[in-house]
């Protein structure tokens, strides 16, 4: 149990020629699980490393439990950490790999067998405790790697992408009983993923990490929890990478500034009314807006519609996903509409978009608070 | 295995049984001409293969026997050919120990260590690799007639300085069992570091057992190497009791007279303790040691 403080944490190799995390700043409370996000690159995995000890610290401090521990081996950090590759130690039986950190320490024979034994009851692994991991499945394995940092009773969990080995079922599966193990101990958590799902569902609080921009002060895009990533976004990068399918943007600009409503129009000439606070910015300012594919409505008409040829159809029995082409659309536009009714490609297509569920950007990628968004606590 | 097989199948298979049938005769028709010739009476290194009439003359005489000739006079055995198979697996066994101590450590500070020179240390070794030891003999040579004169157990005429020579083998080993701890995967030590392990205890309760397969290849191959070499081992050694086996058996071979039963039975003895070794091995060399540990 303990509470994990990151304050100013830099990374860098060739010295200080490539940074990879710069200014990381976070607190992470007693008993909480965060998630670290990111797309590949933006060296979510270096930061878990550093935490746990087998990557040094470039600059800044690093606590946990109120002591600085940047100079210290992974050992005396107390943490425990589950690898992706599960790393088991292949000759030992599955009781040895538990007591293996156990033996090193020298921790009496009774103690050992009462840990591993509590630990296998926790992870339902009484059965297979005399099997070598090559005789196991590989959720099974997973569950012995947690074992392994289980027995040591770290003060922090560490995983690093636990479950991206495993296919599909077993993932939802191994998803759950990770956040049945979590409410169990009430150990303090820090997980790695690239699957947001994985993140949204089992984190208090997610960290979306960037790929270090060039002269950018830091990678950490926005910490929060994960209703408040969804619906509050603090920037571009973070509204793209939260959601699935991605949000969808619009090239435009503000032609009428408000605290309440603003009034934007696309490059392609449509004027949208959105529920967001403009106050500090000016007409004719280039703007981003964004709109989640299951926010827009379908075959709208009148008001706050944008219109665009469908390019690609997806039916999916209840749902549908619209591929559309469009001049203000940056990248790529898909929707999803609750029908799987025949739409021919090249046919126009029509959507809404809702004023309150709009997203605003400005030119830096800095959004616009929402004023009529969706509550959740 | 159902795979739908071409109609000629059955010919080739036939064909491919004759040809390794043909090889493995090839492989064993000196070694049988050996055998058959140190079971022959008299010193005569052609005949048939099956001899007429067996003798054990030449083996009494290796395994240090009298033996007493068909016209009653006794023949006393010439060289201790016993102690040169004994000086042959201790140089052996020495030297194929030392080398496998330094090239796991080494290999390891290779494979997994960052350090300045490193690349030019592995190339290095792998080019002076390249020249065979026989041309630096001249230097053994005196090398070890000067360091005798301060250390006399390495001095000229020693095992010491034998087995010290034959160290220079480390280097291809390293080369062979850093290849092999690449392709463990780090994140098994890095475990064993979070588990509280000194790189020494992750080296020796990790990466170590889970070696023995190319640990014991290492050992074979320098076994062998070692115990048929001939040209440092002729020329460091002098005392006709010290000699090594494949040193010794030459003894046997005067330009006048080939001793052609004798050196044979020599011969034969020389591949008992390679069997020997490579019986005891064999069950080291398992693979599929590290499955089952990382995810493939």
């Amino acid at each position: 149990m303990a509470e994990v403080k990151l304050c100013n944490l830099d990374k860098s190799y060739d010295d200080g020629k490539t940074y990879v995390l710069k200014n990381i700043n976070l607190d992470i409370e007693d008993g909480e699980f965060v998630a670290f996000v990111g797309p590949s690159g933006c060296g979510k995995s270096t930061l878990l490393r550093m935490i746990c000890g087998l990557e040094d610290i470039t600059s800044g401090e690093l606590f946990i439990d109120t002591s600085k521990v940047n100079d210290m081996p992974p050992n005396e950090r107390q943490v425990g950490m589950v690898f992706q590759s599960y790393a088991l130690y292949p000759h030992m039986s599955v009781r040895e790999n538990m007591a293996f950190g156990l033996k090193l320490a020298n921790h009496d024979k009774k103690t050992i067998d009462e840990r591993v034994n509590d630990a296998a009851r926790i992870l339902q692994l009484e059965p297979l405790l005399d099997r070598k991991p090559k005789a196991m499945s590989g959720g099974q394995r997973q569950r012995v790697a947690i074992g392994r940092s289980i027995v040591q009773e770290p003060k922090v969990f560490l995983f690093d992408e636990p479950l991206s080995n495993l296919d599909v079922s077993l993932r939802v599966q191994m998803r759950q009983e990770l956040a049945r193990i979590h409410d169990n101990l009430k150990t303090t958590a820090v997980y790695v993923t690239h699957d947001q799902i994985e993140a949204m569902t089992l984190a208090n609080k997610i960290v979306v990490l960037s790929p270090l921009a060039e002269g950018a002060e830091s990678n950490l895009e926005q910490v929060g929890a994960p209703l408040e990533l969804f619906h509050h976004p603090r920037n571009k990068f973070v509204a793209g990478f939260i959601g699935s399918p991605k949000m969808n943007f619009f090239k435009g600009e503000i032609i009428e500034t408000g605290s309440e409503t603003s009034r934007v129009m696309l490059d392609s000439g449509e004027v949208i009314r959105t529920c967001n606070d403009t106050s500090r910015a000016k007409a004719g300012d280039k703007i981003s807006l964004g709109i989640r594919p299951q926010d827009a409505i379908s075959e709208a008409s009148g008001d706050n519609t944008v219109t665009g040829t469908i390019q690609a159809v997806e039916r999916l029995g209840t749902e549908s996903f619209i591929y559309l082409e469009q001049a203000a659309i940056e990248d790529s536009c898909v929707l999803r509409v609750e029908d799987s009714r025949r739409r021919e490609n090249g046919s126009n297509f029509t959507m809404g978009i809702p004023a309150e569920s709009c997203h605003l950007f400005d030119s830096h990628g800095q959004s616009f608070v929402r004023t009529k968004a969706p509550h959740f606590d | 295995m159902a795979m739908v097989q071409p109609r000629n199948l059955k010919y080739r298979v036939w064909a491919a049984r004759l040809f390794l049938i043909a090889f493995v005769c090839m492989i064993m028709f000196p070694f049988l001409m050996i055998i058959s010739v140190s079971l022959r009476s008299g010193n005569f290194a052609t005949g048939s293969l099956i001899p007429e009439n067996i003798s054990l003359e030449h083996w009494a005489l290796a395994l240090g026997f009298n033996w007493t000739s068909a016209d009653g006079t006794i023949i006393e055995p010439t060289f201790p050919v016993l102690s040169w198979l004994w000086n042959s697996v201790k140089v052996s066994v020495v030297t194929s120990s030392l080398i496998l101590l330094l090239s796991t450590t080494g290999a390891y500070a290779f494979a997994r260590f960052r350090f300045r020179f490193k690349q030019g240390l592995l190339e290095s070794m792998m080019v002076l690799q390249m020249f065979p030891a026989v041309l630096a003999l001249v230097a053994f040579y005196t090398i070890f007639d000067k360091l005798g004169n301060f250390i006399p157990w390495l001095g000229l005429n020693t095992h010491g300085a034998l087995v010290l020579s034959y160290l220079g083998g480390v280097t291809m080993n390293i080369w062979l069992i850093k290849g092999y701890f690449e392709s463990i995967d780090n994140a098994l030590e890095e475990s064993a570091a979070i588990d509280g392990a000194t790189p020494w205890q992750a080296f020796r309760h990790i990466l170590l057992p889970l070696s023995v397969p190319i640990l014991a290849v290492v050992f074979i191959l320098s076994f062998i190497g070692v115990i048929g070499e001939y040209p440092v081992a002729s020329v460091l050694l002098q005392d006709v009791d010290k000699l090594t086996l494949a040193v010794g058996s030459k003894q046997y071979l005067n330009p006048q007279n080939y001793l052609w039963g004798d050196f044979a039975a020599a011969a034969v003895l020389t591949g008992l303790p390679i069997t020997v070794i490579f019986l005891t091995a064999q069950r080291y060399l398992v693979s599929g040691l590290t499955s089952g540990g990382v995810k493939g």
